[in-house]
């Protein structure tokens, strides 16, 4: 394979420093972000830049460009990584005994009190529970 | 006579002078595979063992020989040695090590050094797990599945048994790494992935899902021992974790490995079918991608061990549906299989015999499973008797029986000698008649509502446990005749020859029998299919000195 | 492998034409797939426990919040640069390796060393830091039922925030041990610019460490970092949450 040849040491230099200005960039965005923009979806930039940096690293530091065994191999493992996200995730999401649960909710918790609601809505919220809590009464009737 | 590996051998560390050093030393993929079996049969036993022990203990009602406490201990005993030191590495392991490289022809696995260490690390799991039994409180009771909160509150010796099946996944990994490797770097030139024998294809399936599941596990089990000293919360309800979490994680996991405990069994399903059928097998080309798309589904199914744990109902309804999926390749395969039977010449020798009872107890033991994958009939069947024939009907009378065809069908490639062949039919014979025994009864008491991991019952069903007692006694003595017969036959049986069977795979055109150090003596270009038959004789032959085709 | 002298073997076809057989001995692209596929499993590993991490975090979304701000920035932004650089210290020294040059190889990889114990200084300051401010696994802040409780969430994120940094500081110091074989099988003359399949390997993993962290980092420190941040929308409900439903 071409990457256990024999290299050239001045000329290959220059990529590394250009990833790792561009990396650095990136980590920058990663601080000023959350006071700066989108700061209604920091979670989703955060990670959307971390992945970016990752792709970085895989392709170039990694060599993982041109490799096309390795990479449908990578390819594969994070596939059935997001499968087991995707599932598990969405059924916690949608859990149905909500209002009886002892891990959703406790007595101490000055957070939200229901699972899987925005906080900044508790109001509403509260409501939802509420005409959740009834709607399970009255099927069980 | 030539020399065979089992007169010389290269070592992992220096070139040891006794016989004992060459053994723990070798990094020959054939000794390490005999040395594997050797270990796993010994588990094997003693996991059978503690199952008669179970058995004894229910043939009646009440209390007879143990308590409820030791009961536990049992079956979480069975279940962990049969599970982590038996059946998962079970075959990839022996038959994966010895004959998948021969398959291929190849001069050992990929990183040989590597398979030694995976060895030593496979027996340093047995051993840890085997230390829980006189350590500490007693070995763990909280069954092989390890369930949070209980196995967090348990003041049995949990940590030790997790740290065991912890290491035991770490070899497991280095196994389907090192095959991976192997199968994708080291075939003979001209062997292109639809050349492969169908065994290669199920350690290449099988591989895949040690390398990708185990992981999985081996965090889970790290997070119940942090979760046991350091008290992190993540299963432990009085700190918000969820139990069910541990169950979508154990089984992230744990039913992928029963694909990996099976598909390396339909491999060798697929090698004997077409070898004493005298015919090229029915769609090759259909069972190398159901094993490949088995693997795939069988990492989106485990959702359906979870029906009555709290699962939403979409997430059940789309596991359930995703379930019924893996019964088409499965189906697939026994289709061919009897496709290449039909109009074949069949000859009922051993390998045979064992591959033709699977087939009737592993469409028992998968049609049954399909039934318990309907949401609502699991409500009712789940930890019911039920559940524990169908998952022995797969398990012992899928992988296992099939793990004894090969060991019948690759004796000769081992030893270089042959079984006797009547003691085998016979010893056969005790094991079909011993399962169906063993495990029919448990689906009607299942049915009625046996409960599973009780040890004591209504009076009712004592009539099903008494059939099973019976069946067990009959499974046994077919174990131990078969045993008996490959140790004597080991020692003192018939020269077999390089080729007995007429195979056309590449094991059975070694130089001698047993092979040579470095297996073929040089490597043949191979540009035929894995079973080729004409008339029913094998169409390719070839000139053992300079591996030429002369046909 | 002197032990075991290779002599690559030759497979001809029916037609003449010979093939090389390739052998275990020696194989760089076997050893480079090998190790992709191991780091396959850490990425498993990882991913599982991010899965953990997000599982709560649908749960407990606040409490994350609040936990997350607590955490130090300041010290985890150094560990990140720290790291980055060390990145690219590994990946010059494999370059020098390479093209021949071992003693520049050499000490490139001390400089990665200095980095990696650096990393873990600053990881050691930060945790006992958090143990003084009453935060850490054992303390009464992260049990359940007595006066000084964490709310369940925030016991969940310090439990993964612990358990995850935790491994990824192991994996650090396997690393600074490779490392320091490295440099013992180079000084021993058994890693050369003709055979480095083991630099490369070690080079590699290095690289999955830091790729580890990229995304440990944002979702532990930054996540909170906005003080407000109670604007942030639930990932959840990008799978159709709970609260859809009304």
């Amino acid at each position: 394979m071409s990457t256990n040849a024999k290299v050239d040491y001045q000329t290959e230099k220059g990529g590394y420093y250009k990833v790792l200005i561009g990396l650095l960039l990136l980590t920058t965005i990663t601080f000023i972000q959350p006071s700066m923009f989108l700061t209604d979806a920091t979670f989703v930039v955060q990670l959307l830049i971390g992945l970016i940096k990752a792709l970085i690293i895989l392709f170039y530091y990694m060599h993982l460009k041109g490799e096309t065994l390795i990479g449908w191999t990578v390819s594969f493992a994070v596939f059935i990584v997001l499968f087991f996200f995707t599932i598990v995730i969405y059924d916690v999401q949608n859990f149905q005994f909500v209002d009886e649960s002892h891990i959703s909710s406790e007595a101490t918790s000055a957070g939200s009190p229901t699972a899987g609601h925005h906080s900044s809505h508790s109001d509403t919220t509260s409501e939802h529970t509420s005409a959740a809590s009834h709607e399970a009464t009255h099927s069980e009737h | 006579m030539s020399k065979s590996y089992f007169d010389e051998t290269h070592c992992a560390i220096g070139h040891p002078k006794t016989k004992v050093m060459q053994w723990l030393l070798t990094i020959d993929h054939k000794r390490i595979g005999i040395m594997y079996a050797a270990v796993m049969f010994t588990f094997f036993f003693v996991a059978i063992a503690t199952a008669m022990a179970m058995r004894i203990e229910l043939f009646a009602p009440g209390a007879q020989i143990m308590d409820g406490d030791t009961f536990n201990q049992a079956f979480t005993l069975h279940g962990v040695i049969m599970i982590f030191l038996f059946i998962i590495p079970g075959i990839p392991a022996v038959f994966g090590n010895i004959v998948m490289p021969l398959m291929i022809g190849a001069k050992d696995v990929s990183f040989p050094r590597l398979n030694w260490f995976t060895f030593w690390l496979y027996i340093l799991g047995c051993l840890i797990a085997l230390s829980s039994l006189w350590t500490g409180n007693g070995f763990a009771d909280t069954g092989w599945t390890f369930y949070a909160p209980y196995s967090l509150t348990t003041d049995t010796n949990v940590i030790t048994t997790l740290v065991a099946a912890f290491v035991l996944g770490m070899a497991s990994i280095l196994t389907g790494l090192n095959f991976l490797v192997t199968i994708h770097r080291l075939r003979a030139p001209g062997m292109d992935f639809f050349k492969m024998p169908l065994f290669v294809w199920g350690i290449y399936a099988t591989a895949w899902i040690q390398l990708l599941a185990t992981p999985v596990v081996g965090i889970t089990l790290i997070l119940a021992i942090l979760e046991k000293y350091f008290g992190i919360g993540i299963f432990d309800p009085s700190k918000g974790g969820d139990p069910v979490l541990f169950e979508h994680l154990f089984w992230i996991y744990s039913h992928p490995a029963v694909y990996l405990m099976i598909l390396p069994a339909f491999g060798i399903m697929s090698e004997i079918i077409p070898v004493f059928s005298r015919r090229e097998i029915f769609g090759y080309r259909t069972i190398a991608l159901s094993s490949a798309s088995i693997a795939g589904i069988g990492y989106l199914v485990w959702g359906h061990h979870l029906f009555t744990s709290g699962m939403s109902d979409i997430a059940k309804t789309i596991f359930s549906f995703l379930t019924f999926f893996v019964a088409i390749p499965t189906g697939i395969k026994f289709y061919d299989w009897i496709a290449t039977m039909y109009k074949g010449k069949v000859i009922l020798k051993t390998p045979m015999l064992w591959a033709l009872g699977t087939i009737v107890t592993f469409a028992i033991g998968g049609l049954t499973g399909v039934t318990i994958a309907m949401v609502g009939a699991d409500i009712h069947l789940q930890d019911t008797y039920y559940s524990v024939a169908h998952f022995h009907y797969a398990i012992l009378g899928g992988v296992v029986f099939l793990f004894f065809a090969g060991l019948h069908y690759w004796f000769p490639v081992v030893t270089g000698r042959m079984y006797n062949e009547t003691t085998a039919k016979v010893a056969f014979w005790l094991n079909f008649v011993g399962i169906n025994l063993l495990w029919f009864p448990m689906f009607i008491a299942g049915y009625y509502g046996m409960p599973r991991r009780y040890f004591d019952y209504l009076p009712e069903f004592e009539i099903y446990h008494q059939i099973s007692g019976v069946g067990a006694a009959v499974i046994l003595a077919g174990l131990l005749l078969m045993f008996w017969n490959f140790l004597r036959s080991w020692n003192n049986g018939e020269l077999s020859g390089t080729n007995p069977w007429e195979g056309t795979t590449l094991e059975w055109h070694l130089p001698s029998s047993p092979p040579p150090l470095e297996n073929h003596t040089k490597v043949p270009y191979v540009d035929f299919n894995p079973y080729e038959y004409h008339h029913g004789e094998p169409v390719v032959k070839f000139d053992y000195e300079t591996m030429k085709r002369i046909d | 492998m002197s032990d075991h002298a290779y002599v690559p073997e030759i497979a001809t076809s029916r037609d003449g034409v010979e093939h090389e057989v390739q052998g275990w001995q020696g194989d760089f692209y076997g050893g480079k797939l090998g190790f992709w596929l191991f780091m396959l499993t850490e990425v498993l590993m990882f991913g599982a426990m991010f899965m953990v991490l997000t599982y709560y975090f649908t749960l407990h979304h606040a409490d994350y919040i609040d936990a997350s701000a607590g955490l130090n920035r300041v010290l985890g932004g150094f560990n990140t640069v720290v790291l980055l650089v060390s990145a690219l210290t590994m990946g010059l020294g494999l370059l020098k390796m390479r093209s021949g040059d071992v003693k520049g190889a050499k000490l490139m990889i001390w400089a990665t060393i200095f980095f990696a114990f650096l990393f873990l200084g600053v990881k050691a300051i930060e945790w006992s830091l958090e143990y003084q401010h009453g935060v850490f696994l054992g303390l009464d802040a992260l049990q359940s039922g007595n006066a000084h409780s964490k709310p369940f969430g925030q016991i969940l994120f310090f439990g993964m925030y612990f358990t995850m940094t935790g491994l990824h500081g192991f994996h650090i110091i396997i690393g600074i041990g490779l490392m320091l074989w490295l440099l013992k099988r180079i000084n021993a003359g058994l890693v050369t610019p003709e055979h480095h399949i083991l630099h490369w390997n070690i080079a590699l993993y290095w690289d999955l460490v830091h790729l580890i962290w990229v995304f440990v980092f944002p979702y532990f420190y930054m996540i909170g970092a906005d003080a407000g941040g109670y604007h942030i929308p639930d990932i959840g409900s990008l799978f159709g949450g709970h609260s859809n439903e009304h």
